[in-house]
């Protein structure tokens, strides 16, 4: 009884529900909070846990085994060598910049563009941690190392992009993904990223259309025909869509490249639907997250419109008007911030971040898949530093 | 596919009855190959085991071992065993999680690899070697640069730490701190300085300046600056209280204490500034700003300082007792609000008493002083601001 007919065509299902993932991110953010940020990388394992488990190719879950104290130790090993660099490396070319030019601006330069390679460096990692840290059907992800070469490619394509004028942006996207896919394996097969980079510029039309047409009208507004200037009414909604389209279609256009042996990926991805959830996720996220903020500023009113009364009502006693508005005022600020802060990025995942994922999960298939009996374990990476860099620079914002 | 049968097999089951075994399904996967393997468990009860086989060979999961994912989304339940990295056991249906969590009761316990030991190593490690960059390798770095950089480049740091901190103090967050320009009171200021360094030998030129902010101090920066707050200006008795403060600021600008301390955070500023990003980063500046300001030098450097200062005022033909009544008062008018929330540096100061008996001492008894400024000129200078 050890096999089952397998069907060759394995789709993937999402199983998560806002609900729990709402209660989830709200009672992380304030535990977050509460430990002065150390929670967060508690919570962000457990986020990933649940997210990895929703997406369930051919039924079976992912399964994220990352450990939060990994993460911890990663994030103190990265502050050690962060602080290094600020402090001393900082120290040494400031004082080079000063002597030799009698100016600190070219060590601030040298210092910024000093931290892009380490950036590079630090999102190949964290990616090989995450990785590692992943399972399907009991089997490991990895990423073979690689993270200086990363960096080396990612300065190199970067640079030809800029120097491009961005033109050049899809080959910088095809390839980086190649890069790392071809360095990324399950158990003991490796992805392979087919296709060409040529394959991508039509996904970029839109951008490179409506960039001319915003470049065409900044210039004119510049030279002084400011009548023009309603073509940024079509110019930036279009540019905007043109990002969201160009990476849905990159995404979906190089996942059906990616092959492992006999085992293939289809993605289909819809640019509009992702347009809706974003436009609407974010404008949802947004204005939800500001409503605590108005009760705030009516209380805010009414303190001010005691104090602009104390400076001409003598009768008041000066050190009850003097001494509450500094408590108010700073409580007030605070309690707004976190609320802000807590609304903002629990909402964010139920409306934005997990339709996202629910929608790529659920447009993935993957093709021959008979072809995963011959996929077999590949051996632990151990990984001590986990993601510290990238914790450290602040990289992922969202998960 | 959900056909799961519960078969009595040891006789009916009654709470006097001996163990009996039921049985359900689930995926197992092997934790080597891809493959989902479907597989029949059965609950031995008797010998508190959850029971399958693969491949003809027989598992045994007792229940204590076994430990449920957690975080799950939807209702499924994947059991690993306690001490296995990689096999596990997919439980779809509700009726076998019941089952499961009836019989195993540490379902939910943790499961880490990572040990505390190594991680509070770590942690120490980490706290220990940031202490000592920050308080250790980048000041003596600092102290042993400082005496190498150039004049251009002290007056080029100088100039970029007075506009770090104008922009630190400023509280309306558009421009920086204003400095004073009242031209009678610059005058007045430009008479008390050219009495104090006519007799000195300055490597470079001063750069004084006043900066309207009721704070009252005075603090110097590298490459000859001297800077008041209107606080000090207004809250002084005499011109010759200026002069006294003013000689002990160009004696830590002779000594280049101020190169020492910029130095020091120079390197750091804005780079943390632009790695934490505006909320963090912008109070980092502020406390660092505050730290050249309240400049905690050596109690060798200030005491430099006020030899120097001492010095500097006799040849002057002025007063170093100026220094204790100013002292004097600072410390008598405790209850003056203008500091802003911010401590004042020179009211303070520990060894405040000490220092007004040295500056008592250093002034020759019966002596007789030069006028600094005349009435009009002092009104001038107190008006600076305005």
């Amino acid at each position: 009884m050890t096999d089952q007919t397998s069907p060759t065509t394995l789709t993937t299902t999402f199983a998560g529900t806002r609900g729990p993932l709402f209660r989830k991110a709200l009672w992380g953010s304030i535990w977050t909070i509460l430990t002065l940020g150390f929670y967060r990388f508690w919570l962000k394992t457990r986020l990933r846990r649940w997210y990895w488990s929703a997406i369930r190719p051919g039924g079976t879950p992912l399964e994220y085994v990352g450990d939060p104290l990994e993460k911890l130790l990663g994030f103190f090993l990265a502050v050690v060598v962060l602080a290094f660099y600020i402090g001393v490396v900082n120290l040494i070319l400031m004082f080079v910049s000063l002597s030799l030019l009698a100016s600190n601006v070219t060590a601030y330069i040298v210092s910024f563009v000093g931290v892009i390679p380490i950036w590079f460096y630090a999102r190949y990692r964290a990616r090989r941690y995450t990785l590692a840290r992943s399972r399907w059907r009991g089997v490991r992800f990895g990423l073979k190392p690689g993270a200086w070469g990363y960096a080396a490619r990612a300065l190199w394509h970067w640079a030809l992009t800029i120097l491009s004028l961005g033109v050049l942006w899809p080959r910088k996207t095809f390839y980086l993904e190649k890069y790392k896919t071809d360095r990324t394996v399950f158990g003991s097969a490796t992805l392979h990223q087919g296709g060409r980079w040529q394959m991508l510029m039509p996904a970029y039309a839109h951008i490179l259309i409506s960039a001319v047409i915003l470049a065409a009208t900044t210039y004119q507004v510049v030279m002084g025909q400011v009548q023009v200037a309603y073509l940024y009414a079509l110019g930036v909604p279009w540019f905007v869509y043109g990002l969201i389209h160009y990476s849905v279609e990159a995404t979906r256009l190089l996942a059906n490249h990616k092959t492992a042996g006999d085992i293939a990926l289809r993605a289909d991805p819809r640019p509009a639907t992702l347009t809706r959830i974003y436009v609407f996720g974010y404008l949802a996220t947004g204005l939800i997250s500001l409503l605590p903020v108005a009760p705030i500023l009516m209380v805010v009113g009414m303190v001010e419109n005691q104090r602009w009364r104390a400076t001409y009502d003598i009768t008041l006693e000066p050190g009850l008007i003097y001494g509450l508005p500094l408590y108010v005022w700073t409580g007030l600020g605070v309690a707004a911030y976190f609320l802000v802060f807590l609304l903002w990025a629990t909402l964010r995942h139920c409306f934005v971040t997990m339709p996202v994922w629910r929608h790529y999960a659920e447009t993935l298939t993957i093709e021959n898949a008979p072809a995963l009996a011959n996929v077999s374990q590949k051996q632990r990476d151990e990984f001590a530093e986990a993601e510290g860099f990238a914790e450290a620079l602040d990289l992922w914002g969202a998960i | 596919m959900t056909d799961r049968t519960i078969i009595t097999v040891d006789g009916p089951a009654s709470p006097a009855a001996p163990p009996r075994r039921v049985t359900g399904r689930a995926l197992f996967f092997d934790g080597d190959t891809a493959q989902p393997v479907p597989v029949a468990i059965g609950y031995s009860d008797a010998d508190q085991t959850l029971t399958f086989a693969h491949r003809g060979e027989g598992y045994r999961w007792p229940y204590a071992d076994l430990r449920a994912l957690r975080d799950q989304a939807g209702d499924q339940m994947v059991l690993r065993l306690r001490g296995d990295p990689t096999m596990r056991l997919l439980i779809d249906t509700e009726d076998d999680r019941a089952l499961i969590r009836a019989r195993a009761k540490r379902l939910g316990r943790f499961v880490s690899h990572v040990r505390r030991g190594k991680l509070a190593a770590w942690g120490l490690a980490a706290v220990a070697s940031i202490a000592l960059i920050i308080f250790v390798l980048v000041p003596v770095m600092a102290d042993q640069l400082a005496d190498y950089l150039p004049p251009e480049g002290e007056k080029a740091l100088g100039d970029a730490t007075f506009e770090q901190i104008r922009t630190a103090l400023d509280d309306t967050g558009i421009a920086g701190l204003q400095t004073c320009e009242n031209p009678t009171g610059l005058a007045a200021l430009r008479k008390i300085e050219t009495r104090l360094t006519d007799q000195m030998d300055l490597a470079a030129p001063l750069t004084v300046h006043v900066l309207d902010h009721p704070m009252i101090n005075a603090f110097a920066l590298p490459g000859g600056y001297v800077v008041f707050f209107r606080g000090l200006i207004e809250e002084a008795g005499t011109p010759e209280e200026i002069a006294a403060v003013f000689a002990h600021e160009i004696g830590h600008v002779v000594a280049r204490d101020p190169t020492r301390i910029a130095l020091r955070s120079a390197g750091s500023i804005g780079v943390l500034g632009l790695l934490l990003g505006d909320f963090a980063g912008g109070a980092l500046v502020l406390f660092l700003a505050e730290q050249i300001i309240r400049a905690d030098y050596t109690q060798e450097a200030e005491a430099a300082a006020d030899t120097f200062a001492y010095n500097a005022l006799l040849n002057a033909d002025l007063p170093p007792s100026a220094i204790a009544t100013l002292f004097e008062r600072l410390t008598d008018d405790t209850h003056h609000e203008a500091s802003a929330g911010i401590l004042d540096h020179l009211a303070s100061h520990p060894a405040m008493g000490d220092r007004i008996a040295a500056a008592r001492a250093a002034e020759p008894s019966g002596a007789t002083f030069r006028p600094l400024l005349t009435d009009t000129e002092w009104v001038a200078l107190q008006a600076i601001c305005d």
